[in-house]
């Protein structure tokens, strides 16, 4: 990828030569961006051995990554699409609901709070997939585990469910 | 004193105008942004995600949830060409 942007581009080139054989094929993912956003941090929960190692990769190989990391790439894909196969199958009903959510209301996570404790709770129960979003501080609640959102729309209401805590549930 | 119905008829064509302009502009809307709520406040990662929709459904709102693309979207991601200035 070029750091420059064209200008005043007029026309586009598809090229639709497929890659040569001896680099072995990965199907791409197939969900758009408000599911992806909706299984990101499952994704990440999941994944995160090998997007390190992609990175990782990226950074010792500068300027060839293209090239040198297409095997952690490949990885990285299977991974993150084996997610989304399994957030599908366990949590299908929690999962449409959180990104037709997030699909109206410009992808902003916070506007759809109770659909996402749902899916956490629907996730963490079926797949052991945790919700942690990394580097916060520790002496305050995570932001998904409040129940007011400050920049939110609308206040939400009580019998739309509580915050999602991960083993809380158990003890009680 | 009843006031002559003549008095209410611009009233009635401004009330008419207006319904008529806004209605056809809300319809407008929904109809651009299939039904959603409009996307604002895009960044250039929200911009090339929305390509990538369009990859994959045709439309930039669109969405779908597979797991696996269908075959060729690896291959239609488009290159922008410009003329070289030399």
């Amino acid at each position: 990828m070029s750091t420059r942007r064209p200008q005043f581009n007029q026309t586009v080139l598809i090229d639709t030569t497929p890659l040569p054989d001896d680099i072995p094929k990965v199907q791409e993912v197939g969900a758009s961006s408000a599911p992806l956003l909706s299984a990101s941090y499952f994704i990440g929960a999941r994944c995160r051995d090998y997007n390190d190692d992609y990175m990782q990769c990226k950074n010792e190989n500068p300027g060839r990554g293209e090239f040198e990391c297409l095997k952690e790439g490949r990885r990285v894909t299977r991974c993150a699409s084996s997610v989304i196969e399994d957030v599908n199958k366990h949590c299908l009903e929690q999962f449409t609901n959180h990104w037709k959510c997030l699909d109206n209301h410009n992808h902003q996570l916070w506007q759809c709070r109770p659909f996402e404790w749902r899916l956490n709770k629907c996730v963490f129960d079926n797949l052991k997939l945790e919700k942690k979003i990394p580097d916060q501080p520790q002496n305050v609640i995570p932001v998904e585990q409040r129940p007011q959102q400050i920049f939110a729309d609308r206040k939400f209401r009580s019998i739309e469910g509580k915050p999602f805590v991960p083993g809380q549930e158990a003890k009680q | 004193m009843p006031i002559p119905f003549e008095t209410l008829l611009p009233y009635g064509i401004m009330i008419v105008m207006f319904g008529a302009t806004g209605t056809g502009l809300a319809a407008l809307k929904t109809w651009h942004n299939e039904g959603k709520n409009p996307r604002y406040s895009l960044d250039q990662w929200d911009r090339q995600m929305q390509q990538r929709d369009r990859r994959l459904t045709g439309s930039i709102t669109g969405q779908v949830a597979q797991a696996v693309a269908p075959p060729g979207f690896e291959l239609n991601n488009p290159w922008k060409l410009e003329k070289r200035y030399s």
